[in-house]
């Protein structure tokens, strides 16, 4: 009975405070959600997304930041994913036991979490120092280099999910290893690999440190992948900062805008596990 | 070792007609291992050489069967060792496989089966580690000759797993994907055709007719694995190797497997292992039965079953151990 009434109490004792424990890092969580909210929803307009930012004091929107953002993410994605999902490859089908793959996946888990502020100052030295300025595109690579550890960790995680059975099944058919990845694995690793990007996406379309030191901001409408380009993350840096209410409106807004975007990202990212995997699976 | 040419016509102590040389046996296993018999045995000494378990008369590794060499064989395996880094799963193993016939390989668990079967068609490459030595000849060459391309090789012999590994794509695609890749058919048409011959053949035509777009991962257990089938005879392989292709499926399914099996021996060499004495007795023409990496016996189903000739095969198949 003792025993029994000291195990009850030990149960409750833990139960609370993992309860607890749960219960400080929602509160967290709710209370950034809600005081973005609060303070993001009220400068939500139409202007938000048609207008360029604007000088302080007058009012504007973030439409260059938003097109900024989109257009180097995509950038970054495109070289970043396929780099990510070759060497990923790499790691989980051709080299799985080789010293080479050792070296490469602890390498990848350094750079994974290296501080990107530190990869913002690599491409400075790469890219901005020798063309002289700032560029988009040296913004675009700087998050590509944030994405690729985060891709090869995905895709190898996930090849490796694959059932060896699968694979063998291709190889007794007499079809060649390649032909084995591109026709079985990768089809039947394909939720994951999709949700993998989709999850470094989500990484590098917050981040700013490495935009400062590499895109820099722009406050003017901007195509050109040469000069300076505007993006949330900077222009959020910048305005927060400022001692002007339109400016800091403006910061929140944008914030509410990147957090809204990973979260919807990260929900499909979800969906895209459940739905998207062959029916029946492994 | 001896069984290059062939095997000795053996002066082998093996029962006289009456399958009693049991009681001889069964002496014999406690016979210092000095007492080789002559000849060879001397010689035959491996390095590895495990001096216990196994009986005098096995310690060649010709099989005991005295009617191992076949004329037209599929296959010619002569002292085939397979080694997974310095531990030794396959010892000497010496056996031909017949044309449109099923051999059934037996044995306890661990004893090799699998091994050998994956030596057929260069599956042990995959494994890391694996090394395989000896002869094995299909159509005149050595299949580990380094000329010969192993994925070419294994395009002419089809695999049937333990599991069923459908691919995750849909029942067509399953079925086309080797035709696919070795490019055999010229036209959708023709396709469609190999498709669904191959799925009739596998008997699961009629259940799977009205929904070939659908995933092969939806299926039963018992239908994965005859789509399995449907996919490896698809390439037209010349033969077929099946490891325990029913033990994951219920009386009913296994039956219908056995059936096709039945069916496929018109036309291909089949190579099963199974667990199952029953099985191996209902559909193999010929029965090895390995122990401890070693090929202790062979020869017809029917004789090996009723009239084993190596003590260890008779323990076996009476149930006495493994
Ligand atoms: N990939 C591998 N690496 C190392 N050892 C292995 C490997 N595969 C098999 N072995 C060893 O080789 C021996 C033979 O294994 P094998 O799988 O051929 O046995 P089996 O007769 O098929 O057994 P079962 O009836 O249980 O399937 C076993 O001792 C096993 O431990
Ligand atoms: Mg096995």
């Amino acid at each position: 009975m003792n025993r029994r009434a000291i195990r009850k109490a030990l149960n409750l004792l833990a139960l609370s405070l993992s309860g607890l424990a749960t219960a400080i890092g929602l509160f967290f969580l709710g209370a950034i959600l809600w005081t973005l909210i609060k303070n993001g929803v009220a400068g939500l307009s139409p202007k938000v997304f048609s207008a360029m930012t604007p000088p302080p004091g007058s009012s504007g929107g973030l439409l260059n930041a938003l097109y900024g953002s989109i257009v180097m993410t995509l950038i970054a994605i495109l070289i970043g994913g396929p780099v990510g999902m070759l060497a990923g490859t790499y790691l989980a089908e051709y080299g799985r036991t080789s010293r080479i793959s050792a070296v490469i996946r602890f390498v990848n888990d350094v750079l994974l979490s290296a501080p990107s502020i530190i990869i913002g100052l690599f491409v400075y030295e790469l890219l901005v120092v020798r063309m002289g300025h700032f560029s988009a595109i040296a913004g675009a690579v700087a998050l590509a280099i944030i994405a690729i550890p985060v891709t090869v960790r995905t895709t190898e995680d996930m090849l490796n999910l694959v059932p060896q059975g699968m694979k063998d099944a291709s190889t007794a058919m007499g079809a060649y290893h390649w032909r084995t990845i591109t026709s079985v694995v990768y089809p039947a690793a394909r939720s994951g690999i999709v949700t993998g990007l989709l999850l470094a996406i989500a990484r590098i379309s917050g981040e700013t440190a490495p935009l400062l030191f590499t895109a820099l901001n722009n406050q003017f409408w901007s195509t050109n992948l040469l000069a300076p380009m505007a993006n949330l993350p900077v222009v959020i840096f910048q305005f927060a900062l400022s001692p002007y209410p339109n400016w800091q409106q403006l910061a929140w807004t944008g914030a509410l805008i990147i957090t809204v975007s990973i979260l919807i990202l990260s929900v499909t990212a979800r969906i895209v596990v459940s739905r998207l995997s062959p029916a029946g699976r492994r | 070792m001896n069984e290059t040419q062939e095997p000795t016509p053996e002066p082998r102590r093996t029962s006289n007609g009456n399958g009693n040389g049991n009681a001889a046996h069964g002496g014999n296993g406690a016979v210092p291992h000095g007492l080789r018999p002559r000849g060879e045995g001397g010689l035959n000494l491996k390095p590895s050489g495990r001096l216990n378990a196994i009986p005098t008369e096995a310690r060649g590794t010709a099989p005991v069967d005295s009617s191992a060499p076949i004329e037209n064989a599929v296959f010619r395996c002569r002292d085939v060792n397979v080694f997974y880094g310095a531990k030794q799963a396959l010892k000497g193993v010496s056996i031909d496989v017949a044309p449109r016939q099923v051999l059934a390989m037996i044995g306890p668990s661990g004893c090799g089966k699998s091994t050998f079967l994956r030596c057929l068609n260069r599956m042990n490459d995959t494994i890391p580690g694996a090394r395989v030595t000896g002869s094995i000849v299909l159509d005149g060459r050595d299949i580990y000759d380094p000329e010969r391309d192993a994925a070419q090789l294994r395009a002419r012999i089809g695999m049937v797993f333990q599991k069923p590994n459908p691919f995750p794509k849909s029942i067509y695609d399953n079925v086309a994907y080797g035709p696919r890749i070795h490019k055999l058919t010229r036209s959708r048409a023709e396709l469609d055709d190999v498709v669904c011959s191959s799925l009739t053949r596998a008997g699961l035509w009629d259940e799977v007719k009205d929904r070939l777009g659908s995933p092969g991962t939806g299926l039963s257990g018992g239908q994965q694995q005859r789509l399995c089938i449907a996919r490896t005879i698809a390439i037209q392989p010349e033969v077929i190797l099946m490891d325990e292709p029913c033990s994951a499926l219920d009386p009913i399914a296994t039956a219908r497997i056995e059936d096709l099996i039945d069916e496929l021996r018109e036309q291909y060499a089949i190579v099963i292992v199974t667990h199952s004495m029953q099985q191996a007795a209902r559909v193999s023409q010929r029965t090895a039965y390995f122990h401890l990496g070693e090929l202790i016996e062979v020869g017809e189903t029917d004789r090996v079953f009723t009239n084993p000739r190596h003590r260890l095969t008779e323990d076996y198949i009476t149930g006495r151990f493994g």
